[in-house]
């Protein structure tokens, strides 16, 4: 195969893995800030409980998603990879 | 002797590497004032440091993707070490010369360019002046996406464009989301977002870019015969990278992050947000992948896309194209300087010429900085107002800026 055939096919798996990652977390993220803004209420809104205990889950898959992210760094740093060949993610080398 | 400049030069390719490159992660965040100037550039200087100390594996083929100067196992060619290893040496103090005269020029034009571009771009121009054009590995062989075609030019083409995609998307849904919510928790809220994807871009730059240096100055301690082991490089060499470039990373190149953070696009914090957790999706994702690329590249894709993903936006694509104008001739430049510098190295010959181009290069820093105080850009006027220069913008017909 080419170089070419070589780029496009890592460049679609960037491409997804950066959509699901690097755009999926900070729109989870935002639907966080909305709902702990409706459990505050304000404005003619009245308050709704809920709304924080949804934003604070919210913001938990995102922290995982950043610690995710963190593991890969520091794997790679000591020559392992992350496997997602289990459903969870596994440290393996390289 | 030779072997010392080397070394000294490699630290200084690291600290412009360092400088060059704190736009890229903390340009976004400056911009929109979630962290003070000063405060962000330490920030991700103690981040680049942590994560050059991270970086335990051995990047000692670094220039193996580019140029045929070592064997596959990281040990230089035979026919270039019978010397005590000039050959080489020259061969690398030319190349990173190339890279640290291409990547002051670009921040004196106060533009991010590509730095491990402009290490590979003055790798091959050193390695075709020396070996001539067989010397560069330019399309690998075929196993694997290699060479500078694989490694270098289609990331380049192709890295800033999924960037760009991703912050577009994730802006868009973003602005969709928080419609109607009080500015009081996006504030906040994206401010914290804004910082801790910028920290990942950071830690990841320290872990990928104070490695190149390390498999270089390994490299040449190799060849000169003062280290052996392919398995493992010296302390001092790691901790030498790591503080040049958390020092690079602290002291800011404010003309780069001043053009990344307010020449592009008028950067709003969910803007920053989406860019930065872009850049670091897109970096972490590929670098797991094995698809080399440039944070440069991607970050200034990320902060393009989010300014095409924000409604009402407006992106200044004439800086943009300035950018892209840049990339495309980074690798050809810093060759060309790699090359000339090895020519002369060559014709003076031995230490006397190694300590010849050093001086130049030493001459072209001095020249650059003192060219940079005409017009100083700091941590005290990095946020002002982007006005373009009048003279240009007479020069560009209408239709091209009105998008």
């Amino acid at each position: 195969m080419s170089n070419l055939g070589f780029a496009l096919e890592g460049a679609w798996k960037v491409l997804l893995a950066g959509l699901i990652l690097g755009a999926g977390l900070p729109v989870l993220f935002a639907l966080g800030i909305r709902s702990l803004a409706a459990g505050a209420g304000g404005g003619t809104a009245a308050p709704r409980p809920t709304g924080k205990v949804v934003a604070y889950a919210l913001f938990a898959i995102v922290v995982l998603g950043v610690l995710l992210g963190l593991t890969v760094i520091v794997a790679s740093g000591f020559g392992k990879t992350i496997s997602f060949d289990q459903v969870y993610p596994a440290i393996v080398d390289k | 002797m030779i072997l010392v400049l080397v070394v000294v030069t490699a630290l200084g390719f690291d600290f412009t590497n360092g400088f060059h490159d704190t736009a890229n992660a903390m340009a976004t965040s400056i911009a929109t004032r979630a962290l003070r100037p000063k405060v962000a550039v330490a920030l991700s200087g103690i981040l680049n440091l942590i994560g050059a100390f991270l970086s335990v594996e051995v990047a000692l083929t670094v220039s193996n993707a580019v140029v045929r100067i070592q064997n596959s196992d990281g040990t230089p060619k035979e026919s270039l070490t019978s010397d005590g290893g000039t050959a080489l040496l020259l061969i690398v103090l030319a190349g990173l010369i190339g890279g640290i005269v291409w990547n002051l020029f670009t921040w004196l034009l106060g533009l991010p360019s590509s730095s491990s571009h402009a290490l590979f771009g003055g790798l091959v121009g050193a390695t075709i002046a020396g070996l001539g054009w067989a010397g560069v590995n330019w399309n690998g062989n075929g196993s694997k996406l290699d060479g500078v075609v694989g490694k270098v030019i289609l990331p380049a083409l192709i890295s800033p464009l999924i960037a760009g995609v991703v912050a577009a998307v994730g802006t868009w849904l973003i602005y969709k989301v928080t419609v109607g919510v009080a500015a009081r928790f996006t504030e906040n809220g994206f401010r914290w977002g804004q910082i801790g994807s910028a920290s990942l871009v950071s830690l990841a730059h320290g872990t990928n870019d104070a490695q190149k240096t390390m498999g270089v100055i390994t490299l040449a301690l190799i060849a000169a015969g003062d280290w052996t082991d392919t398995k493992n490089i010296p302390f001092w060499v790691k901790a030498a990278c790591a503080v040049a470039i958390a020092l690079g990373t602290y002291l800011g190149g404010w003309r780069i992050i001043r053009t990344l953070g307010k020449g592009l696009v008028e950067i709003a914090p969910p803007q920053g947000m989406a860019a930065e957790s872009s850049s670091a999706a897109v970096i972490l994702a590929s670098s797991h992948l094995g698809f080399a690329l440039s944070t440069t590249h991607v970050a200034t894709g990320s902060i393009l896309g989010s300014g095409v993903g924000k409604p009402g936006a407006q992106v200044r694509w004439r800086v943009a194209g300035r950018m892209v104008a840049t990339w495309l001739i980074t690798l050809p430049a810093a060759a060309v300087v790699g090359a000339l510098m090895w020519y002369l190295g060559d014709f003076v010959g031995g230490v006397a010429g190694a300590v010849v181009i050093f001086a130049l290069l030493l001459v072209a820093a001095g020249g650059m900085w003192l060219r940079s105080r005409l017009a100083p850009v700091d941590h005290t006027n990095v946020n002002d107002e982007w006005d373009e220069p009048a003279a240009v913008a007479e020069r560009v017909p209408t239709g091209a800026v009105s998008r």
